[in-house]
């Protein structure tokens, strides 16, 4: 059953597209600055372009629509103008899937052709009631600098990119306190002046302890006084979050209404590498499987929309290092210049305001580009990423911190997939999948 | 007390009364009334009236108020008037409030009562939800997001980390289980009366927090209990053969917390009772070969093999063989026994915070205990483990 939105599912979206530019190093550069990704594969005589750029090289840019960079179909702008006919005037995107077959070099030329993979039925989400639109797009290159002609033209990526368009929801529904019927929620922290600062470093990805500043003694939970020495001067630190597991129970009975569809769970006590000692959660791992000295890193889970607690992950190898990108209106600003994407929503505050957001927001180009640096990081300059999926969830807006983490899921031979999460005070703002190939250095 | 010196309060006030309610899962009637019915058993118990009283203590937890026990049960002026804090810790404490009052001249006759409808109204098993922003509850925010919300799990959080340092599997609580329901099991008063259990029972029976079973955990019960303090003195004049208090003192251990001392030491023991322990010893002159029998709070069984250590009956991580075959029954025949919790104790008689206890210990002293240790001169008494605590040791007077 397909209505007259649907029926645009398999037409084209954009036929015969080219690049404007052709990729240069000066792009390559601003983009990276705006990323502040300085992975040594992207500079020097064997440049290549980060791969999680791919957008950037066929985006219109402040040309716009109708501009002459956009390859857009005529079928494609029907397919939006009924959509914003309808009611669906907003935009976002919420999902990018990249496969990079080859590297792209400066001096080539990006073609590609694009197709209205499909259009959803009507769909209620948190933003409002819209339609998802997903295109998929085929892009090539020739080295156009060397002399290559468009018919030599090689493929080097796959884009898949899903949008919703959406009528804004009224006004966000607030949040209520469980009641019959309703999801019952978990029991609250207490906060006070003693201890508001742990949860002010909760709010911002941190899981902060107290030194003492006269006998550095570490101080979790957080007090007024140091027990050791007295001392009421201290400093707040941020825990690296590698902890193992000082003691745990599995709560079988009673089981508090928050819990019970859960079932029988774990609750540990995590001594922190620094020293101190947390009561939390284990995720990832069924409760009796959790013993004495198992070794876990910290994660922070959100659980409703005023709670989000430090929990704990068993730790592995596999584990890479956690990232902290704050994110400022610069970065949300020059991220969306740096991929060309001219937006309002992600530059212009009073326009923002005006589509119902609370402020100017990250573009899903630059939570591309993140997640893409912040493995690529990890993996070295000899990697060589070979697909990024990305899935958004909560925006990013400027004064939010972004912590990345991710753990590799699978390997095979020198393949890995690594699965990433971008995490803001308000939850989840990019999931993301990565394949890459290691390089000599990443046996 | 002193944390450093034997103190001189020892010998110089006694337990001259006890008195309780039925104990019941729904008494039917309030706390006030229950708290009066018992402040009265202990009164008529000791031989003395109401208009005898100058002084009440009870726990800061207690619902009914010194002074309106005092408006329903007959009491005038009061001269002294005195509440513990800390749950189950208070119970020995309440004693020693009394003991301090007369021995000073700041009170004659001084009653301690507990009472609540624990089981048909406010149960601590259910866990907590929420908790003002004080720093008391503050302590508690740490855990209660996570879903450790009750007193079990609070006791299994430092059972698993005790049983895991000493290479020690949860089968090894059973004994403290087994002795208290083998003891209420001819304890008339008890909730399980003739209702033993075998080790087999134990390891049946479900998961309440791992590594705690039901069978480890105590009761939850209606009902009051009262005793009645006065100088030694007076004590020999009255009805019973006294109580005498020889030692009693309370401990909090260094970065104390009630219930969630999760972040010193290594969990393996109950700094708290070790404080107690110290100064009660000092104080009496006693060893633990002097006690004949033991009345150790036994909320949950983990922390009664930790109590016989940090008293020294046996050695850090040796309280489970201490407690094994038998040895805290008082048909043990063997001679490296101590007869615990005689009239049942939480687990078996009831869960009156403690206070059911001193009055066993009493009843042990004057000879009329249903479970009765031949010929008892000395008896320990604690109150609630995991929290800052109490303790006694009481003596047979005359």
């Amino acid at each position: 059953m397909t209505d007259t939105f649907q029926a645009y599912a398999g037409r084209p979206a954009a036929v015969g597209g080219r690049a404007l530019d052709l990729v240069n190093a000066p792009m390559i550069r601003h983009w990276c600055e705006a990323m502040g990704d300085a992975n040594a594969a992207y500079t020097g005589p064997a440049q290549v372009a980060p791969p999680a750029m791919l957008q950037s090289w066929t985006m219109a840019g402040l040309g716009g629509v109708g501009g002459v960079g956009d390859g857009r179909s005529a079928e494609y702008g029907d397919l939006l103008g009924a959509l914003d006919a309808a009611g669906f005037t907003s935009v976002v995107a919420t999902d990018c899937e990249q496969e990079y077959l080859r590297p792209l070099r400066p001096g080539q030329r990006v073609l590609y052709d694009s197709e209205i993979e499909s259009v959803s039925a009507e769909k209620s989400t948190a933003l409002g009631v819209g339609r998802f639109v997903t295109t998929r797009t085929d892009l090539r290159a020739y080295d156009e600098a060397a002399g290559e002609k468009a018919e030599e033209a090689v493929p080097v990526a796959t884009h898949r990119f899903r949008i919703l368009k959406f009528r804004p929801a009224e006004a966000p529904a607030p949040v209520r306190p469980s009641s019959e019927g309703e999801r019952a929620l978990r029991p609250r922290p207490v906060v006070n002046r003693d201890n508001a600062g742990f949860w002010d470093g909760v709010a911002e990805g941190e899981l902060r302890f107290q030194r003492c500043t006269d006998c550095a003694t570490p101080r979790l939970p957080w007090l007024p006084g140091c027990n050791a020495c007295g001392s009421a001067a201290w400093t707040a630190e941020a825990a690296s979050g590698a902890g193992t597991v000082y003691s745990y129970v599995v709560v079988h009975h009673p089981l508090p209404a928050a819990f019970r569809e859960q079932g029988p769970y774990a609750v540990a006590l995590v001594e922190l590498e620094e020293g101190v000692r947390t009561v939390s959660n284990i995720l990832g791992l069924p409760a009796a499987e959790v013993r004495i000295g198992l070794p876990v890193r910290l994660d922070f889970q959100c659980y409703d929309e005023e709670l989000t607690l430090p929990v704990f992950r068993p730790a592995t190898a596999d584990d890479l290092p956690p990232l902290r990108v704050p994110v400022t209106r610069t970065l949300i600003v020059a991220g969306a210049i740096a991929s060309r994407d001219y937006q309002d929503v992600h530059h212009d505050v009073e326009l923002a305001h005006a589509k119902g957001a609370p402020d100017i927001f990250m573009n899903i180009l630059t939570s591309n580009g993140l997640v893409g640096r912040y493995v690529t990081d990890w993996a070295g300059p000899g990697a060589r990423l070979t697909g990024i999926s990305v899935r958004l969830g909560v925006p990013a807006y400027p004064g939010d911190e972004l912590t990345f983490t991710g753990r590799v899921v699978e390997r095979d031979g020198p393949r890995r997939t690594v699965a990433v999460t971008g995490r803001t005070r308000r939850g989840a703002h990019a999931t993301a999948t990565v394949r890459l190939t290691t390089g000599e250095a990443q046996s | 007390m002193s944390l450093h010196r034997a103190d001189t309060l020892g010998g110089r006030a006694a337990i001259a009364g006890i008195g309780a309610t039925e104990f019941s899962k729904d008494s039917g009637r309030s706390e006030l009334k229950l708290a009066v019915e018992a402040v009265h058993a202990a009164l008529d118990d000791a031989g003395l009236r109401p208009q005898d009283v100058d002084g009440l203590v009870t726990f800061t937890m207690d619902t009914s108020p010194e002074i309106t026990v005092a408006q329903a049960a007959g009491i005038g002026e009061l001269s002294f008037f005195s509440r513990v804090h800390y749950g189950g810790g208070a119970a020995c404490a309440t004693v020693q409030q009394a003991a301090l009052a007369v021995a000073t001249g700041i009170a004659e006759v001084v009653v301690c009562y507990r009472a609540f409808n624990e089981r048909s109204q406010h149960r601590f098993g259910v866990g907590l939800t929420s908790r003002q922003a004080s720093s008391e509850g503050a302590a508690m925010g740490w855990t209660m997001p996570y879903g450790l919300v009750t007193p079990a799990s609070w006791v299994a959080l430092h059972a698993q980390r005790y049983l895991h340092s000493y290479g020690l599997s949860p089968d090894v609580l059973a004994p403290v289980a087994v002795a208290d329901r083998f003891h209420a099991a001819t304890n008339p008063a008890a909730y399980f009366y003739r209702r033993p259990i075998t080790l087999a029972d134990h390891a049946a029976s479900r998961w309440i927090v791992e590594p705690l079973r039901l069978l480890d955990c105590c009761q939850e019960t209606d009902g009051g209990q009262a005793l009645v303090v006065t100088t030694s003195e007076r004590a020999r004049d009255l009805r019973h053969t006294p109580a005498l208090i020889t030692a009693a003192a309370q401990g909090a251990g260094r970065n104390q917390e009630a219930m969630t001392s999760f972040y010193r030491d290594g969990l393996t023991g109950l700094p708290e009772m070790g404080v107690v322990a110290r100064q009660l010893w000092r104080t009496s002159g006693l060893t633990p070969a002097d006690i004949d029998t033991a009345v150790l709070y036994d909320h949950f069984t983990p922390f009664v093999l930790m109590q016989l250590e940090e008293f020294g009956f046996c050695g850090p991580g040796e309280g489970a063989a201490f407690a094994a075959g038998g040895r805290l029954q008082l048909d043990w025949s063997g001679g490296d026994g101590l007869p615990v919790n005689t009239h049942g104790g939480q687990l078996g008689e009831a869960y009156l915070h403690g206070m059911n206890g001193i009055a066993e210990a009493v009843r042990q002293l004057r000879g009329s205990a249903v479970n009765q240790v031949p010929a008892a001169q000395h008896v320990l008494v604690t109150a609630g483990t995991g929290v800052p605590t109490s303790g006694l040791v009481l003596s047979r007077g005359r």
